[in-house]
């Protein structure tokens, strides 16, 4: 995990000393490197951008003049798809349970990692870590019949609750794995100032604890946040009321009716996609940082 | 004094109910699975005690070997094809030093996009009639050269791979990034001074030093690929032909729509076991594999 955060760290800050005697050789000897690049980059942005054109062109050109930007701009299909695909509502819902959902994974694991990590009771603590770890290696899917029943037992099935609960719980294991690591490399000394004010371990936890953590429950929030608003198959298993999907089961609903209807699908594509990469261009280190703090989960 | 951090009250209170909620809907389901596996039941009548006869029956079961077959297969061509061009393309955006900033943020994209939404987005990419690859194939050879993607069974698979490749390819990126520019920089200097040329410099010094992220990245690859679903789902939902289904797609049909809850419990352990007999022998290998600067 350290090495993980580590790596990530440095990734950010780059390299970009060298000998300046290198620099002319070094520049020449890049063009290629850029036109790989390049083409790589449009290869893979070039799905979306075609999609985006195809957005505002009728069934009939997206056939016809494939290769030709849209005759004139129109929204009448990002209309149709806003009206038909009930996009607005879905998105309430998965901020909802999305929102829910990290909260509460950070305020339980938080306090689990800091109680784990830092109060005087080793083996005990030890222990119950190990417990939570095993959560990393069983895959989800292994537990999907069990769990159907049980939340059908809890009276849970449809509603925004069970995905609540479901999305919270699978987080655990992973954002107390890194909120664990980061609290145990504060310095004891920074606690012991607090004790001196007589505070006890709750204050500990919430006056000093907490707020040096922050940038771990950045991170583990936006991991969090990440996994549970593209999270599909628990949503599609325990929520079927219309009103009731979430953004990624309400989108797949819609590509089963509208299979053919590409221009309102493109539409309602984008739309589902464009807050995402808004929420992207400004949080692209946090969000490329706090998603592969995650990848020690393999 | 009575030391601050020894309070059980606030212990309780602060590990109780992670426990709670972590006991309920993770080791209970995970506990009843491995249960459920040795009965036959359908969810209403009474569940009947048939010992192993679910698990011998998945060695006899074609769909279920096809299945994991496919897994296999998606995990192939994940190893063969994805790495070494998250190899090369973090090798070349680590060479460059202008943009690298760019290149990574664009290569990140379409990991943020969710995996229903790429799934759809490729299902009008690969529309017959007016889909990305369909035109951009008539513009080179003429009519002849469209395919059916999706329906067809042998193109299908291939045609979710890619899909995937697409989504997924940006994240190793980034990791494989990380670790190339966290090798110190004078070891890349020293091989310069010696006379080292780029390709060698990458075959002989890069490379090795990457070597425990190849490992996280085959343990990913691998534990991915077998638990792989909602892609597969939304795309083509294991059809045509059964040409794509995987392991959790079959668990799916056996569970929900055949109501096999015994079976379908039963396949669901033979995942959790054949991926954690996977990723223990990948642990093995790689704990043997220590890189120091």
């Amino acid at each position: 995990m350290d090495r993980m955060l580590q790596t990530n760290a440095s990734a950010r800050t780059g390299t970009t000393g060298g000998g300046s005697g290198l620099n002319g050789r070094i520049r020449r000897g890049q063009l290629p490197m850029h036109l790989l690049l390049w083409a790589y980059v449009i290869v893979t942005l070039f799905p979306l951008v075609w999609l985006l054109l195809s957005s505002f062109k009728t069934n009939r050109e997206i056939t016809v003049n494939t290769w030709a930007p849209p005759s004139r701009i129109n929204f009448s299909n990002y209309k149709a798809a806003w009206e038909s695909a009930h996009i607005g509502s879905y998105a309430v819902n998965s901020l909802y349970v999305t929102l829910a959902a990290c909260l509460l994974t950070l305020l339980l694991s938080s306090a689990t990692a800091f109680a784990l990590s830092r109060m005087r009771y080793k083996g005990l603590s030890k222990n119950i870590f190990a417990f939570i770890l095993i959560g990393l290696i069983v895959p989800p899917s292994a537990v999907f019949i069990p769990l159907y029943q049980l939340v059908t037992d809890l009276h849970l099935m449809n509603t925004l609750r069970s995905l609540i609960l479901v999305y919270c719980t699978y987080a655990l294991p992973i954002t107390i794995f890194i909120l664990h690591a980061f609290m145990q490399s504060i310095p004891r000394e920074l606690e012991e100032a607090g004790i001196m004010d007589g505070l006890g371990a709750a204050g500990l936890f919430a006056r000093i604890i907490l707020p040096v953590t922050v940038p771990a429950l950045v991170t583990v929030f936006i991991l969090a946040f990440i996994g549970n608003w593209n999270e599909y198959i628990f949503s599609q298993l325990f929520v079927t009321t219309e009103s009731l999907r979430t953004l990624p089961t309400g989108m797949a609903t819609f590509n089963d009716g509208y299979r053919t209807n590409f221009s309102s699908l493109s539409a309602a594509v984008i739309i589902s996609i464009l807050p995402v990469l808004a929420v992207y261009m400004f949080l692209q280190r946090q969000i490329i940082d706090g998603m592969t703090a995650g990848s020690v989960k393999g | 004094m009575k030391p601050a951090l020894r309070n059980p009250w606030t212990y309780i209170a602060f590990v109780v109910p992670t426990l709670l909620l972590y006991s309920l809907f993770f080791v209970y389901p995970v506990i009843v699975s491995f249960i459920y596996g040795l009965y036959r039941w359908d969810g209403v009548s009474a569940k009947a005690f048939i010992g192993i006869d679910n698990f011998t029956r998945l060695l006899d079961d074609a769909t279920f070997l096809k299945s994991l077959g496919n897994n296999i297969y998606f995990m192939a061509f994940s190893l063969i094809v994805n790495i070494p061009l998250v190899f090369l393309i973090s090798i070349a955006i680590s060479k460059v030093r202008r943009m690298r900033g760019f290149y990574k943020s664009a290569v990140f994209i379409p990991v943020v996009i969710s995996t229903a939404t790429v799934a759809i987005l490729f299902g009008v990419l690969y529309d017959y009639d007016s889909g990305l690859f369909n035109q951009a194939l008539r513009a080179v050879g003429g009519e002849s050269w469209a395919r059916e993607w999706l329906s067809n069974p042998h193109l299908a698979m291939l045609s979710i791979l890619i899909a995937n490749a697409w989504q997924n390819i940006g994240f190793f990126i980034v990791l494989c990034l990380a670790a190339i520019l966290n090798i110190p920089k004078e070891i890349g200097e020293a091989a310069k001074i010696d006379g080292v040329d780029g390709w060698n410099e990458t075959r002989f010094v890069t490379l090795p030093l990457v070597r425990p992220i190849l490992f996280v990245m085959l343990l990913l690859t691998v534990s991915g690929t077998l638990k792989v679903l909602d892609i597969v789902q939304i795309m083509t939902n294991g059809g045509p032909f059964q040409s794509t289904e995987v392991m959790s797609t079959y668990m799916l049909k056996v569970g929900f729509r055949s109501m096999e809850l015994g079976y379908g419990s039963a396949i669901g352990v033979a995942m959790f076991i054949i991926t954690m007999a996977m990723t223990g022998i990948l642990h093995r290998i790689s704990r043997t594999e220590e890189v120091h600067f």
